[in-house]
């Protein structure tokens, strides 16, 4: 009876131990969300850990993939996601509808002067030839309500164009955006990359505007993690931006590692890659993926603007120190 | 020797698919559409697919969700539907729930399970066991109402209590149709295993086709529809196999299958 009782303590310590040993490898791991495309630095992360001595040693992602931005912000405010890809206004309307805290601790890409801007294109024989032109006409947008919207938006209002009646706006995926236009069940639609430089190496369509005529250096998407989470394991999210810091920096400086990287992810073709990625007519990328917070300022200014967010100040994003570049 | 008219019914799945094919084929020609590219194109892509290591372990991944969420919805529902066909008082409590949650999709909850339960494997079966169980429930409970009483007081009468008529008179009587609600809920796992990877996944055949989806990679994307659609012809062809091996004796003796088997 003796034994049988020393054995069930023996157990029990041994569960105890086992537990604590689980509980704080669980503190050492990040569950991050991402999606696709335009994301390099975390991509490295994924396909090439071994370049990134502390993933796997000191501490572990757990990868979830979503089906853009806006979920993720969901599954951030369910306390499910520990940092996440955000755009800047699904972030913000975490923060308006879902009682969100977040900070922003790195940058992915944004519109740089001279590099590729999103933008609305129309047929080459088109009688449209300025945004004014628009009234009464269709027009494609990615998501309604999604982050392009706003600087699309203001550049209707600007032009003498109300967005909300002068055009019926119909939702058209960038996937489908060409077709979409070719077959004419839309006027105008917005084109990103890599189906850009599809539709421009085939000919045909032309550039009406771009989002950049609204604003420079707009940021599409960055990195976020829940406030609660940086504040209770800073190290750990240090040591996680160190390794975005990090993975920008093999992305930009090894393009063609970069490419086989992408196609792993993707799955879409190096040829398809190689016409756009990282190249001139690609969106920007910081080297030490910091994030441009007056641009971000600016771009929650025009959300407000245009009546899809009240007035936030972009400071409450900013911690004092876990922030990219983190070397 | 076969007959000529055995022969086509023989080959007649075949033919059909080779019939929708070839319609496909056509009216991909027609419409001149990159977002949907000719049969051919999407044929050559599947050994793509199948070829790699990477896929094939998220298709695999997805296959087990799919057998753990059907295979205990399955042990949950027969259970729920005989006793709900057997006693008004448990039917009287569960038929309003059930009723509600029948025509939600199943897909639409994943935002709020994702919620409650995080972004992993049990969500997605959670939702695949939802998907599943419904049906089973409902033909569990039908195939138990319909069992004859004469049968059951027989039961009684021969000193078997509630429990025993239960597994030894209900179950049998109803499994044809606890069978035919299975069958239903295979496919429905397939679906609900694909449409659960649509918001959040870590692995899975939705990684194939929803990142070849968003990158316009449509060959792939049809490519992973035959290979969906072919994996359903098939564990439904292993179904009803065993299906008609367990209820043979419930067959009519002139009976048109509606199954690849």
């Amino acid at each position: 009876m003796r034994t049988v009782s020393k054995w069930i303590l023996a157990l029990g310590a041994a569960a105890a131990v086992s537990a604590g040993a689980t509980s704080s490898w669980a503190q050492q791991t990040i569950r991050v969300g991402w999606t696709i495309p335009a994301e390099e630095s975390k991509y490295w992360m994924m396909r090439r850990p071994a370049e990134f001595p502390s993933i796997g040693k000191t501490y572990n992602i757990e990868w979830t993939q979503f089906q853009g931005t806006a979920p993720m912000t969901q599954a951030l405010a369910a306390g499910a996601l520990d940092c996440a890809t955000q755009a800047p206004l699904s972030l913000a309307n975490g923060v308006v509808g879902g009682n969100l805290k977040a900070y922003i601790v790195a940058q992915h890409v944004f519109e740089k002067p001279g590099g590729f801007s999103v933008y609305w294109a129309v047929m080459d024989d088109s009688p449209i030839k300025t945004i004014a032109d628009l009234k009464g006409k269709t027009v494609g947008i990615s998501v309604i309500g999604g982050g392009t919207q706003g600087p699309f938006n203001l550049l209707l209002k600007q032009n003498g164009v109300d967005p909300a009646r002068d055009i019926k706006l119909v939702e058209v995926g960038f996937a489908v955006s060409e077709d979409a236009l070719r077959q004419g069940r839309v006027d105008a639609v917005n084109m990103n990359q890599p189906f850009a430089a599809r539709a421009e190496a085939k000919g045909g369509t032309r550039k009406l505007f771009s989002l950049s005529q609204a604003m420079p250096n707009i940021v599409h998407i960055l990195e976020a993690c829940r406030a609660d989470f940086v504040d209770k394991n800073p190290e750990l999210v240090k040591t996680y931006v160190r390794d975005i810091t990090s993975g920008m920096k093999k992305a930009l400086a090894n393009r063609e590692e970069t490419l086989k990287v992408v196609n792993e992810v993707l799955k879409a073709p190096i040829p398809v890659l190689e016409t756009y990625l990282l190249k001139d007519n690609d969106f920007g990328r910081d080297p030490g993926a910091a994030p441009n917070f007056p641009a971000i300022q600016k771009m929650l200014d025009i959300y407000a603007e245009t009546g899809m967010l009240p007035k936030l100040d972009v400071a409450q994003f900013k911690h004092p120190a876990i922030v990219a570049p983190l070397q | 020797m076969m007959s000529p008219a055995a022969l086509i019914r023989r080959a007649a799945p075949v033919l059909a698919c080779i019939g929708l094919l070839a319609l496909w084929q056509v009216a991909s020609l027609a419409l001149k559409n990159d977002s949907f590219p000719t049969a051919i194109e999407a044929i050559r892509a599947i050994p793509d697919i199948l070829g790699d290591k990477e896929s094939l372990i998220n298709i695999l991944a997805s296959l087990r969700r799919m057998a753990i969420g059907f295979g205990l919805a399955v042990l949950a529902s027969i259970p729920l539907g005989l006793l709900m066909g057997r006693s008004r008082g448990v039917a009287a409590f569960f038929n309003p729930l059930l009723m509600v949650i029948y025509p939600v999709p199943k897909a639409a909850l994943m935002p709020i399970i994702m919620l409650w339960l995080g972004v992993g494997d049990i969500t997605k079966t959670l939702v695949i066991f939802l998907g599943v169980s419904l049906p089973v429930i409902y033909h569990s409970f039908e195939g138990a109402k319909a069992v004859e009483e004469k049968m059951l007081w027989s039961g009684a009468a021969m000193g078997l209590s509630p429990a025993q008529r239960l597994v030894r008179i209900v179950l049998p009587a109803a499994l044809p149709e606890i069978l035919t609600g299975c069958r239903t809920g295979l496919v429905l796992a397939l679906i609900t295993m694909i449409t659960s990877e649509m918001i959040a996944r870590q692995s899975g055949a939705g990684n194939i086709l929803f990142n070849a989806l968003d990158m316009g990679q449509y060959d792939t994307v049809f490519a992973m529809i035959i290979i969906v659609g072919a994996m359903g012809i098939c564990l439904d062809a292993i179904f009803e196999r065993v299906r008609a091996r367990l209820v043979r004796w419930s067959e009519p003796q002139f009976d048109i299958p509606l199954s690849f088997s």
